[in-house]
């Protein structure tokens, strides 16, 4: 190790990137493209130095000493120590594909999603896509201390969106499914089906009406809820930076007793991390148990700062260092069932799907927005409603969650920080807040 | 290199095109008052495109000695492409090839990115608020485009952006600004702002739910420009049913006095350049003019498929590096007059704009540092605030714009003054 650097560590990434896009019947792209990123991070006297490279700058077999003094004299512009902490470093086997889609032709895949695309007929129907894409990625990293992984992992997936238009209106029907465990596309007609259908129907359905009103959450929208409103602020950087409302709340009562939230960057799902990106063995952290706030999410260096809760969610884009993420993040399974959480909230409105969300987690506020939702009269679901949202501050919503359902499933997706896009799946059974601020573009 | 591809393209393709760009960027990262992270990165790559009977393929690499690999999959990508009539890649043009947005002190020097963080520190010290992150960064990038035609274009450029985010209390203010000239950006008066939005944020009531007048800060003016305006002005979502725009050239979509330009060499820009992403000499699209829809943007390709005129909006984004369709410089602009004179409910930014409806264009979102602004000032903080609305029906509502605009990537945006807009409040 060069002198005056406390820590090294260095990731490579090299990959295929593998796109199909069917745009109404017509193939407008299709193919593949390659890229080979690296970046080595050292702490200086001082703080982190970064040095970011790729094509054949990062192809290398062994770290040149050159690099170590790149990124060392990046560190030279730093004026505060940073102290990191040692972790457990050990690395997950990557499960093993049903199908690898490298053994798939291009050819067979593109005919693959002809075929659902057959699936995306219907009435009212103006507009039909389907996009595929795979990036297959090899990891290598090591550190100063020994350390060091190769890994592959592929990930793959696609997106059907159909838009349906009579007399005026305008509505979309998007369904999406990535995954870990190899080629997805064959025989996902049903799901095709479905995003069809619904986009026919959202043109009779009722624009919702804003207002304070009890809210069911569907297992992928209440996964966001746990994404967006507890495990931003949860993120160790977020909270070591000032700017999270989760700040000195360890060992507090912040939600419902019925809540428990984990982040598991273990669980072979499409946020999986077999090591983290600095090298840290990765498990389970159990965010909130039962209404209490236990954990934050860190990586070595928030881990030293901040202290409770565990590393290993440190993660980054190839090429970038990495930052604290979540990876599989979901709310734990209560015991109430579907029909009760519905007849229990008697007058409100059940919100589906998932158009994504944002927080800001200094102030503590968030918002969400469902793909669409029914009425609940008299603890029935009744009449379709579309766009409507959910915006609420971090601290209060968590004690309005009443009911917890038994049926939690996950969702994958994408999630973005300060630039950086990572894969995540979020979950949970559905959940039933008694109080949520629900926009709709009607008020009274 | 670009002769090799062209020599070897030509066995297998009709016409090939090469756009090759470099980047050299350091940047310094603030954490609370200290900087933490100094990062130097450099890269290149390449985008091979090729049109053979009619079908074009795409395929990029990062690593400019594999372009064999690199062309091999373009044409390997070419073979499942629908074809289309080719009308052919753009001849050499007489364009200026002067580097339109190089600001020649700029260097990749660590001592120019602690003098910003410096002035954006000094800036924050305005009003009494914590800085939780920031940053500064420069960048200087390079770019050829060169066809089988005999095209060959090259520039240089430079960049320079500063973000810093504060808080007070539970109030939070993010402030950033981004130019190619060091003359054109204000990082004091970015920290300045920052620290008046976490500071001044505190304490605010919460409302009641109504309608207000409303003013939109170029920064959320530009989230729903994003949300759903600029998807609906694509060419290729106006052929493929996914544009609410499709077939109303020539109708009203805006109100009367509102005009979205593309002007691709309007000195606000902050990368100006010539010529588009496939080398077409750009040029000013009139897209909304006083209110009446009158253009949509296409690339070659969508031109070419649905026989209609390119318009130079191609820009290179995105994973594959292919050209797409996008804007350079959009406009927006309106009636000019003293906005904040009579109380409105301004807002400095938006919570989820990304989640409106891209079809449709409904929103509903929660408001980031609103406040009560009347008198020309911001006065009273508000608490927080739900705004709902249709993002195509805005452009009715618009009463007025600042005199002043900002420049935020490819739009050029006022601050703008709206009427009656839902707000659900919790008050």
């Amino acid at each position: 190790m060069p002198v005056s650097c406390r820590y090294y560590d260095v990731r490579r990434v090299t990959g295929e990137v593998t796109q199909v896009d069917v745009d109404n019947g017509r193939v407008e792209q299709a193919g593949t493209s390659f890229f080979d990123k690296a970046v080595i991070r050292v702490l200086g006297d001082k703080g982190w130095g970064v040095f970011s490279v790729s094509g054949e700058e990062a192809e290398f077999e062994k770290l040149p000493e050159s690099f170590i003094k790149e990124a060392y004299s990046a560190s030279l512009v730093t004026n505060i120590h940073i102290p990191i902490q040692e972790t457990p470093s050990s690395i997950h086997p990557v499960p093993s594909m049903k199908e690898n889609p490298a053994d798939v032709s291009l050819e067979e895949k593109v005919s693959i999603l002809l075929d659902m695309y057959k699936a995306t007929e219907g009435p009212d129907i103006v507009s039909r896509r389907i996009n595929y894409i795979e990036k297959d990625e090899k990891v290598t990293f090591s550190d100063c201390y020994g350390n060091s992984y190769n890994y592959g992992l592929c990930r793959c997936g696609f997106s059907v969106l159909l838009v349906a238009s009579r007399a005026g209106i305008v509505q979309m029907g998007y369904e999406r499914d990535h995954t870990i465990s190899g080629l997805n596309i064959r025989h996902r007609q049903d799901l095709a089906r479905e995003a069809t259908e619904r986009a026919g129907r959202l043109l009779d359905a009722k624009p919702a009406k804003g207002g304070i009103l009890r809210a069911v959450l569907d297992p992928e929208l209440a996964g966001v809820f746990a994404h967006e409103a507890v495990g931003h602020a949860s993120e160790g950087d977020l909270v070591k930076e000032g700017s999270s409302i989760l700040k000195g709340k360890i060992d507090e009562q912040i939600g419902s007793p019925l809540l428990t939230i984990v982040d598991d960057p273990s669980l072979p799902e499409f946020g999986f991390c077999p090591v983290d990106d600095e090298g840290t063995e990765t498990k389970r952290t159990e965010i909130i148990q039962k209404g209490i706030l236990k954990s934050y999410l860190h990586s070595r260096e928030t881990l030293a700062s901040v202290g409770f809760g565990d590393a290993g969610h440190c993660r980054g884009m190839p090429g970038v260092e990495p930052i604290v993420r979540m990876s599989n993040t979901f709310i734990e399974n209560g015991d109430s069932s579907y029909d009760e959480i519905i007849s229990e909230c008697r007058s409100g409105i059940l919100l589906k799907g998932s158009r994504g969300g944002q927080v800001d987690p200094g102030r503590g506020m968030f918002q969400f927005n469902a793909e669409f939702g029914y009425l609940i009269e008299d603890g029935e679901c009744t009449t379709m409603v579309r766009d409507v949202s959910l915006s609420g501050e971090i601290l209060q919503t968590l004690h309005t969650i009443s009911l917890i359902g038994d049926d939690l499933a996950l969702h994958p997706g994408y999630c973005g920080k300060v630039g950086q896009t990572v894969p995540v799946t979020d979950g949970s059974p559905h959940l039933l807040l008694d109080k949520a601020v629900v926009g709709g573009c009607d008020i009274d | 290199m670009i002769d090799d591809i062209f020599r070897a393209a030509e066995n297998v393709a009709d016409e090939a095109e090469v756009f090759f760009a470099r980047t050299e960027a350091i940047s310094a990262d603030l954490k609370q008052d200290k900087i933490a992270i100094g990062s130097k990165s450099s890269g290149s790559g390449i985008i091979i495109r090729i049109i053979k009977d009619g079908k074009i393929g795409v395929s990029c690499t990062d690593n400019p000695q594999t372009w064999k690999r690199c062309l091999d999959a373009a044409c390997a990508s070419a073979k499942f492409a629908d074809p289309l009539t080719w009308k052919g890649l753009p001849e050499p043009a007489d364009v200026d090839k002067r580097p339109l947005a190089l600001d020649k002190r700029i260097k990749t020097d660590p001592y120019l990115v602690t003098d910003i963080i410096s002035q954006l520190k000094a800036g924050s010290e305005a009003y009494k608020a914590d800085i939780t992150s920031g940053s500064a960064s420069v960048a200087i990038s390079s770019h050829t485009i060169a066809n089988s035609n005999g095209l060959n274009y090259s520039t240089t450029g430079t960049q320079v952006h500063v973000s810093l985010e504060m808080i007070a209390g539970q109030s939070t203010g993010y402030e950033s600004d981004t130019s190619w000239n060091l003359d054109q950006i204000n990082p004091q008066e970015t920290g300045e702002k920052a620290s008046f939005f976490a500071a001044k944020g505190q304490g605010g009531e919460e409302i009641e739910t109504k309608t207000y007048d409303v003013i939109l800060s170029p920064m959320a003016v530009s989230q729903l420009l994003d949300a759903a305006i600029i998807p609906a002005l694509s060419g290729r979502n106006v052929h493929t049913g996914r544009s609410v725009f499709a077939g109303k050239v020539g109708d009203y979509v805006a109100g009367e006095y509102i005009s979205l330009i593309d002007d691709p060499m309007d000195p606000r820009g902050v990368a100006n350049s010539a010529w588009d992403g496939e080398g077409m000499p750009v040029k000013k699209n009139p897209f909304i003019e006083n209110g009446v829809l009158r253009s949509f943007a296409y690339d070659l390709r969508t031109a070419y498929r649905y026989d209609e005129t390119p318009t130079a909006s191609a820009v290179r984004t995105g994973q594959s590096g292919a050209p797409a369709i996008g804007n350079h410089n959009l406009i927006l602009s309106g009636p000019e007059f003293d906005i904040f004179e009579d109380k409105a409910l301004f807002v400095h930014d938006l919570i989820g704009a990304h989640t409106a409806n891209p079809m449709s264009g409904d929103f509903s979102v929660e408001l980031s540092s609103p406040f009560f602004a009347y008198d020309g000032e911001l006065q009273e903080p508000v608490r927080t605030g739900m705004m709902s609305g249709n993002i195509f029906e805005i452009l009715y509502r618009i009463q007025g714009c600042s005199k002043e605009t900002r420049t935020l990537g490819s739009v050029i945006v006022p601050s703008v003054r709206l009427s009656d807009i839902a707000i659900i409040g919790r008050g």
